[in-house]
């Protein structure tokens, strides 16, 4: 039985509460969308295996509650991503706004390394659009960050843009992942780099390593 | 209730009338979180039975009364028909013909015999639920005309407590849940109407971007406020979008819309808090808008309730600190898999306790929980917690984070109410002699010395 994935890695979706984080996830794992769906309370949970040069990648989402109140606790899983999606809404100026403040809290929060993305979600509302796409694409740059535009509802840059972000914590562990194509066949080197949540549920899942 | 919203979502907004009808008829009766007259809806499902039983033989189905004069024709079978060859083509051999025959036929006793089968467990099944709604008509009379009237003396009697678990029948609940809650902030019927006109002010001049209103909560900027009203209009049509009564033009949705906005001029302190459009949500479907709203604050007043709504972090550590020496006590073969696993409470029990299971479980199983978290308080959220581990625990153990983390966070939404009583029933909330209040005093305690130490070592 072919083994089910060979690197495992946790994203995290943040930004404002109603831009759409668990829309765009809704979208990327079960490409299901639904236009009211219940709010995030805490934290939820979705996974998806998808292939990266070759290389399979199993992804984690932790999807955030938004609310500034609710910072306090989600903070406290930051520093358990790779990757980082900051979300903001195309027609809500003060989601946009608040950006800056989501970058400064994944800086002090996020270890080192982790890899950010710009998410301006709900572009097919342009009637109601309040952020240019230029302002994302600044913004963006300023903090040295990809950039998508995305919709949920229309199914438009949801593959990219996760792809992108797969592919950036995939380069940012790129000697890790030496390692791991030197030693494919070498089931027990690639044990050692397993986490504690890693730990091969059967024969199955034998070889797999997950960077922390 | 579940079964129901497919229907729901076809129709959109539909009143809550029609609704409350369609769970009765859904045989959902038990838990559903409506005010109907249960001695009613008992005697007409009754009679819906009764009309069943004079013809047992079949399947309660629309299309019985086209058949009246058939007694029992297989449904399934109606479409096996046995025909000769035609006429242009050369007849059948006798013998073969004679085989088909007999095949026909064996088909056709094959299918009688599951229909039978299948009006028997009908029947059954219609038997069981005259018999719950049965107990629930006797459990009525008896809130209403025994335990009501005595409340004071009755409440925390071995018969009440016995009935109590056995859940509450949804047109009695919310006068209990009301008194079990208490009213220990004296909010007034009046009060509810000040601090609600005064959010309707605030509406008002939010939607004309007027100037300023009085400025006595200050330190509550006016952005602040703009943030917190327009995340309640959000979240309104994100409280179970599925029961489609609460989003804009449903018939929830302004009482709902109320309780929240009056509740921030209430306690401009705590505000709106993700997590509460639930809450409020589940005391609409059982209280009056007024009485939901009292009901609603000092619920939130509850120690534990303010401690999550307030997110108080270190308190709430506190509390996970505590379940886990009681997870750890009850369970400790799942208590070492999550460990292994770095499962911490945080990510499945923030969402229980802050919606009091009203998002993760089904809604009616939810109703339970909270009657008797209404008599027990905070400790039998933990321990409902606990029965829930308890009850998957073989499933759980097989699992890896994120199928935990996953499977936690969306519990399956055919959970057997029973079960889960029985389960939650095993947990013992005793740790060494030392029940929950008091582990978690002895934690407060430590964990207050900890910060006087070390300030650095607490976030």
């Amino acid at each position: 039985m072919a083994k089910q994935y060979d690197v495992l890695f946790r994203l995290l979706l943040i930004g404002d509460s109603g831009v759409g984080k668990t829309c765009l996830l809704c979208r990327f794992t079960d490409n299901e969308f639904h236009s009211s769906h219940i709010s995030t309370i805490g934290v939820d949970f979705k996974m998806k295996t998808i292939e990266v040069d070759g290389i399979k990648v199993r992804i984690q989402i932790w999807d955030t509650a938004g609310q500034e109140r609710y910072q306090t606790i989600t903070k406290q899983y930051y520093r358990r991503a790779q990757g980082i999606f900051l979300v903001y809404d195309i027609s809500s100026e003060r989601s946009y706004q608040h950006i800056m403040k989501w970058v400064s809290d994944v800086d002090e929060y996020a270890p080192e390394g982790v890899q950010k993305i710009l998410i301006g979600n709900k572009a097919d509302e342009e009637q109601k659009r309040q952020v240019g796409r230029e302002q994302g694409q600044q913004l963006a740059k300023e903090y040295g960050m990809d950039f998508y535009e995305t919709s949920a509802c229309t199914n438009l840059n949801i593959k990219e843009s996760f792809t992108r972000l797969t592919e950036l914590v995939l380069q940012a562990h790129r000697k890790e992942l030496e390692g791991l194509r030197t030693r494919a066949s070498n089931e027990l080197a690639l044990a050692e780099l397993e986490e504690e949540e890693g730990k091969p549920e059967g024969p199955a899942n034998s070889s797999k390593s997950c960077w922390c | 209730i579940f079964a129901v919203s497919p229907r729901l979502e076809r129709n959109g907004a539909i009143s809550a009338h029609h609704l409350t009808n369609k769970m009765t008829w859904d045989g959902s009766y038990l838990g559903s979180a409506t005010r109907e007259n249960a001695q009613k809806d008992s005697k007409k499902i009754q009679k819906e039975y009764e009309d069943k039983a004079g013809r047992p033989s079949k399947p309660p189905s629309p299309k019985q009364n086209v058949r009246k004069n058939l007694d029992f024709e297989p449904l399934s079978t109606t479409a096996l028909i046995l025909e000769d060859r035609p006429a242009n083509l050369p007849a059948k051999p006798a013998e073969e013909a004679q085989k088909h025959r007999q095949q026909y036929e064996e088909m056709v006793v094959q299918a009688k015999k599951r229909e039978l089968k299948e009006a028997q467990r009908r029947k059954k099944q219609l038997e069981e639920r005259c018999r719950v709604e049965e107990s629930i008509g006797n459990a009525v009379l008896t809130w209403n005309n025994e335990i009501l009237p005595n409340w004071e003396t009755m409440w925390c009697s071995r018969k009440v407590r016995d009935l109590w678990w056995q859940g509450i029948p949804p047109s009695v609940r919310g006068k209990v849940w009301s008194l079990a809650i208490g009213n220990e902030l004296n909010i007034t019927h009046e009060l509810f109407d000040i601090c609600l006109a005064r959010a309707k002010e605030r509406w008002r001049s939010l939607s004309t971007g007027g100037s300023e209103l009085e400025n006595e909560d200050a330190g509550f900027s006016a952005a602040d406020r703009e943030a917190s009203l327009e995340l309640i209009k959000l979240d309104i049509s994100r409280t179970f979008p599925n029961l489609c009564i609460f989003q804009q033009g449903g018939p929830y949705h302004d009482m709902l819309h109320s309780i929240l906005g009056a509740y921030t001029c209430y306690r401009p302190d705590v505000g709106y808090v993700q997590g509460m459009s639930f809450i409020a949500a589940v005391l609409i479907l059982n209280l009056d808008t007024a009485d939901a709203f009292i009901a609603f604050s000092n619920l939130l007043n509850k120690p534990c309730q303010m401690a999550f709504f307030r997110v108080d972090h270190g308190l709430m550590l506190t509390y996970f600190a505590a379940f886990e020496v009681f997870f750890e006590e009850n369970l400790p073969k799942l208590f070492a898999h999550f460990k292994k696993n770095n499962l911490t409470p945080d990510i499945y029990l923030i969402d229980w306790i802050f919606t009091l299971y009203s998002k993760s479980l089904p809604l009616d199983l939810a109703c339970r929980i909270w009657d008797v978290f209404c008599r027990d308080g905070e400790e039998f959220l933990f321990r409902t917690a606990l029965g829930i581990l308890k009850l998957f625990e073989d499933i759980l153990t097989k699992m890896d984070f994120i199928h935990m983390a996953q499977f936690l966070t969306r519990l399956p939404e055919d959970l057997p109410a029973e079960e889960l009583f029985a389960s939650i029933a095993t947990i013992q909330m005793q740790s060494r002699n030392k029940k929950w209040a008091q582990v978690l005093t002895a934690l407060q305690k430590d964990s207050r010395e900890m910060e006087k130490g070390s300030p650095a070592l607490r976030h």
